[in-house]
């Protein structure tokens, strides 16, 4: 039977998935866990070049990826006495687009991804099984099976927006991508090249296991971006930008007014970013002083402090050393017997969190293994509380999962991602923040990130930088960026802004292929202690 | 995946059916089967693991149509479905491509090559084509075996505890394409395949950290050169120790092939497109046809050389995949383009500012680099084309061994792996920062002293800094790959004066 309608197949699996599922693992010997992810998607977007329109898109597509877990002792050989028996995983995942409007061909391609799937994990048991025999190891392969240990959901969670992205007339985006590179464009003949992208997008997941789930959420997207070249005689300045909510078409047409992460609408947004470029290329190159220095940081640069420095090491696969060999380790974590869990990284000020229920960039109900989202407390008044996990992360951790682990799309495989991410609201005014500095520094607006292996040490660019003297900001400077030790400078916070912001961040890279994120990270004005770092 | 045969079969069907369409003045279809099978690697001596985290896959068929309406040849149509290589489909292409359509004053019309192209789609890899995944899992065991074996024999008795971690990946990925256009006399079409993996040792209690790399396009080549790789990256990182940590401030630095390779991949091969030149943001803005680096260096895209991982003969715009001298003797003298930014460039009315005095007065950059690749680098019909490098490859001449490398330091550092390298202030600023991970050592009189302590160092530097006036050059280039980059990278190691450095603290 055809469809016409990709977003069906998502109901149609919701009602046949698990039983697929189910008969999947009682015919494969060995299978002790077995899920289902697939997605539709609905998309549409422009660019435009320095006014000029430079590409559109309307994209419908659909992709699933499976997961199979082989018991190694069934399927290959019985473990030792006391010993778990060695899991051996495996994954299949693909881009079918408009095959899932066949159901028999998209029942037979499920069918075989679970079989490639069960192939690799039976392989992967035979191997990892000799190799723990041979070596003694007893808790190489067990690691996956902890994660079993809370009760499947079944839920359907219905997106929000005013302006439908499947029915958004394609003029109107193509319009307001056009509008706003022009407004770019002509707010200065120092603007030498701009970029601005529009999209609008309905996403419809649906998560099913042998276990019992059984979810269906859907998202829309609205996002922005902006990117702009200015050049004067004195120099010049990249600056780029996104806004973007869980919203439709109506956050780009119109703004959106939410307290938490408000935004312009689109031309306004691309406006904005020109001038600044434009006022930042005149601007000379800070000259940093020799020693460290008081900083006041606004929530935009925070934000990205927040991401490198808060977020990212408190995700439990990278703190348990997953990710050694790319993303890098954390400092959170030694080894699950030594951590900072409990022990004082910040001031008493700082405190910083993720949550997924938030309307933010990086909302969510439930994550990509089925498990409710839910606040994670990683800083509470100075001291780490804890990380980011998944199903079996927290088992290696003996945590209660937090529902985190998500993947980009249906046909990657989930990782443990920040959600909304960021330093929680103090009590102080951000002008007095900054009218109590004698000398200092006022950051503002981030740029690029370069972070220390275990995210104990980072640099990261500002967009302007102003010089404080006497408690007023003095002059601006362009090429300035903050550098310091993690710890040293979250115990140095002694002011925190009332004035918390959100900020959405388009494409966070994670993973191997790289999977690119959204989620929104920020925080409050916080003032310390830092060393600057010029051009 | 599908066959080269069903793709061109398909490409030649959607021809027929877009070539029936009276408005359209042009119109090219572009279809490609891929798939990205990796095998993750995960062993945590004293952390429950699993050995292989994952063992996946990521595949993708499908199609993606441009066309270009008769009533105004500025005006361009995309769309690209998955999963449907039927008559019907290329129907709703069609639908959506018209709605998608916009006028762009720089659209110059779609890649015009017409003179008939002598290719074999049969391209490298074929044996890999082949392979199946169980194979890849093996093999990955093979690694994980070899690191505990070496690590077990190296280390005492008693004392296992040490923090043995065991990362990294072995990743096989293969696509075919095959491309019609309303431009082109034939169905063009090529088929690729090659694998790469790198593993990371690190030994916590040491604080050390080794590595080790392949890339290959044959079945024999990866059985060969990926098993031993876990027993090197241990040994490499055993080899380091206890570390030592230099004073911050500026040091004589021999920058091994994988920075040079992360330098070259976030800054310098970004600059080096004709994108980058329109956009105003290139490293080398107004510079072209100047010397901008050292007299000795050279740069070069090849994205058939023999013996080279990747083999591209045709871009995904359908024209032939040529190499690319960038940089020769020092000088700018070529850009990386696909066929849109070498046109816009040529048009552009601000050329001669933003190429630069030296710069020719009509300078022709060929479109022989515009790709359509997925996030594991295999070709995408759901990816727009972009300018993209393949074998980007560093030559030094006058280049020396590794040991009068060494000696040329003196006193300084040896920088074998770094991490996080971007451009801190821009691109065209070509300034950068990251932080040395791993596989590093003081150098003493000419000679490797000590083990440099990982994580302990910053970078912070300039392109100038690097390659404008080296002490001395390598005259080896070694494979390199950069997590994230579709490029491979054939690198030399470098000796630069005077590198800055800052300290990282240990967080207290």
């Amino acid at each position: 039977m055809a469809s016409h309608d990709l977003f069906e197949a998502v109901d149609f699996l919701r009602r046949e998935g698990e039983e697929l599922l189910r008969r999947f693992a009682r015919a494969h010997r060995g299978v002790s866990y077995a899920d289902l992810r697939f997605e539709a998607v609905f998309h549409r977007s422009c660019v435009a070049n320095d006014g000029e329109a430079r590409e559109s898109l309307e994209n419908e597509s659909a992709s699933f990826g499976v997961t199979v877990w082989v018991d190694g002792a069934p399927a290959v050989a019985p473990a030792p006495p006391g010993a778990e028996n060695f899991i051996g995983t495996g994954q299949y995942g693909a881009e079918i687009g408009r095959l899932a409007l066949h159901r028999n061909r998209l029942v037979a391609a499920l069918r075989f991804g679970l079989n490639e799937a069960y192939q690799r994990a039976r392989a992967s048991a035979r191997a990892g099984t000799a190799l723990r025999r041979r070596r003694g190891l007893e808790s190489l392969g067990s690691a996956a099976g902890g994660g079993l240990r809370f009760a499947p959901v079944r839920d359907d969670v219905p997106a929000a927006f005013r302006d439908d992205p499947r029915t958004l007339d394609p003029e109107a985006l193509k319009r307001i991508a056009r509008e706003a590179s022009a407004g770019a464009r002509g707010v200065s003949s120092a603007i030498a090249y701009n970029a601005v992208a529009a999209l609008s997008e309905l996403r419809r997941e649906l998560f099913v296991s042998t276990h019992g789930a059984a979810i269906t959420q859907a998202f829309a997207f609205s996002q922005g971006d902006c990117y702009v070249v200015a050049q004067t005689p004195r120099g010049h300045q990249e600056t780029y930008d996104t806004i973007g909510q869980q919203r439709g078409f109506e956050a780009l047409a119109d703004g959106w007014s939410g307290d938490l992460q408000p935004n312009p609408g689109l031309v306004a947004f691309a406006v904005a970013m020109a001038r600044e470029a434009a006022e930042l290329a005149d601007a000379p190159v800070l000259k940093p002083p020799a020693s460290e220095v008081t900083v006041v940081t606004d929530p935009h640069f925070n934000a990205l402090l927040a991401h490198e420095i808060v977020g990212h090491p408190s995700e439990a696969d990278r703190a348990l050393k997953m990710e050694a060999a790319y993303a890098g380790r954390s400092w959170l974590l030694r080894s699950p017997a030594v951590s900072e869990i409990g022990k004082q990284i910040g001031s008493p000020m700082l405190s910083a969190c993720s949550d997924p229920t938030l309307a933010g960039y990086g909302h969510y109900r439930y994550d990509h293994e089925g498990t409710p989202g839910r606040r994670v407390m990683h800083i509470d008044r100075g001291t780490f509380r804890g990380f980011l996990n998944s199903r079996m992360t927290a088992a290696i951790l003996d945590a209660e999962p937090n529902g985190s682990a998500r993947a980009t799309a249906a046909c990657y495989v989930p990782l443990i991602r920040m959600s909304n991410t960021f330093f929680m609201a103090g009590a102080d005014d951000p002008a007095k923040i900054i009218g109590e500095v004698e000398h200092g520094y006022y950051v503002c607006g981030s740029q690029i990130p370069s972070i220390a292996e275990s995210r104990e040490n980072f640099r990261i660019s500002a967009r302007r930088v102003y010089e404080i003297e006497h408690g007023r900001l003095g002059r601006l400077y362009r090429s300035g960026s903050v550098l310091g030790d993690s710890k040293r400078f979250f115990m140095n916070v002694d002011a925190v802004g009332s004035d918390l912001r959100l900020i959405a961040i388009p494409n966070c890279g994670k993973g191997q292929p790289m999977q690119a994120k959204r989620m929104s990270n920020g925080g409050p004005t916080l003032r310390s202690l830092a060393r600057l770092a010029g051009g | 995946m599908l066959s080269i045969p069903a793709l061109k079969q398909f490409a030649r069907e959607g021809a027929r059916i877009l070539s029936a369409e009276a408005d359209l003045a042009q119109f090219e279809l572009y279809c490609s089967s891929a798939e990205q099978l990796v095998m993750r690697l995960n062993y945590t001596s004293d952390i429950p693991s699993n050995g292989l985290e994952e063992c996946k896959s990521i595949g993708a068929d499908g199609f993606a149509i441009r066309i270009v309406p008769r009533r105004n040849l500025h005006e361009i149509g995309t769309s690209f479905i998955a999963g449907d290589l039927s008559g019907g489909a290329i129907r709703e292409a069609l639908a959506r491509a018209r709605r998608a359509a916009v006028i762009d004053p720089h659209f110059p019309g779609l890649p015009d090559a017409p003179r008939r192209l002598r290719l074999d789609a049969n391209g490298a890899g074929g044996d890999l084509m082949r392979a199946g995944s169980a194979r890849l899992v093996e093999t990955a065991w093979e690694i994980v075996g070899g690191a505990i074996h070496a690590f077990a024999r190296k280390t005492p008795a008693g004392n296992e505890r040490q923090g043995l971690i065991v990362g990294g990946d072995l990743s096989l990925t293969r696509d075919r394409f095959a491309i019609a256009s309303s431009n082109f006399d034939e169905v063009r079409a090529e088929q690729a395949a090659y694998f790469s993996s790198s593993v990371t040792a690190i030994v916590e209690a040491l604080d050390t950290r080794g590595t080790a790399t392949a890339l290959g396009a044959s079945l024999p080549g990866l059985r060969r050169m990926v098993p031993p790789l876990g027993r090197e990256a241990v040994l490499r990182a055993l080899a380091l120790k206890q570390g030592e940590q230099p004073a911050p401030g500026r040091h004589r630095v021999l920058l091994g092939p994988q920075p040079i390779a992360e330098i070259l991949c976030y800054l310098v091969v970004p600059s080096l497109t004709t994108g980058a030149f329109y956009a105003s943001n290139s490293a080398y803005h107004g510079r072209f046809g100047d010397r901008v680096m050292d007299e000795r260096l050279s740069i070069a895209d090849e994205p058939a050389a023999r013996g080279r991982a990747l083999a591209r003969r045709i871009t995904c715009e359908g024209l032939p995949a040529r190499r690319s001298q960038l940089i020769r003797d020092g000088r700018l003298v070529g850009l990386l383009s696909n066929f849109y930014d070498a046109h816009r460039l040529a048009h552009d009315e601000h050329r001669s500012e933003k190429l630069g005095p030296q710069a020719p007065a009509n300078p022709v950059f060929p479109a022989a680099s515009g790709y359509r690749l997925g996030e594991g680098g295999g070709r995408r019909f759901d990816s727009a084309p972009a300018t993209a490098a393949t074998n980007v490859v560093m030559r030094a001449r006058g280049g020396v061994g590794e040991r009068e490398l060494i000696a040329a330091v003196g006193n300084g550092i040896y920088v074998g792996r770094v991490w996080y390298t971007y451009p801190i202030n821009g691109q065209r600023a070509g300034d950068f920062t990251c932080t040395i991970t791993g596989d590093s050592y003081l150098i003493r009189n000419g000679e490797i002293a000590a083990p440099l302590r990982p994580n302990a160092l910053r970078i912070n530097a300039n392109l100038d800094e690097i390659f404008g006036s080296p002490v001395a050059l390598g005259k080896r280039v070694e494979p390199v790959t950069v997590w994230g980059a579709p490029e491979m990278f054939y690198m030399p190691a470098t000796v630069a004066e005077a590198v800055s450095l800052s300290a990282v603290g240990a967080g207290d």
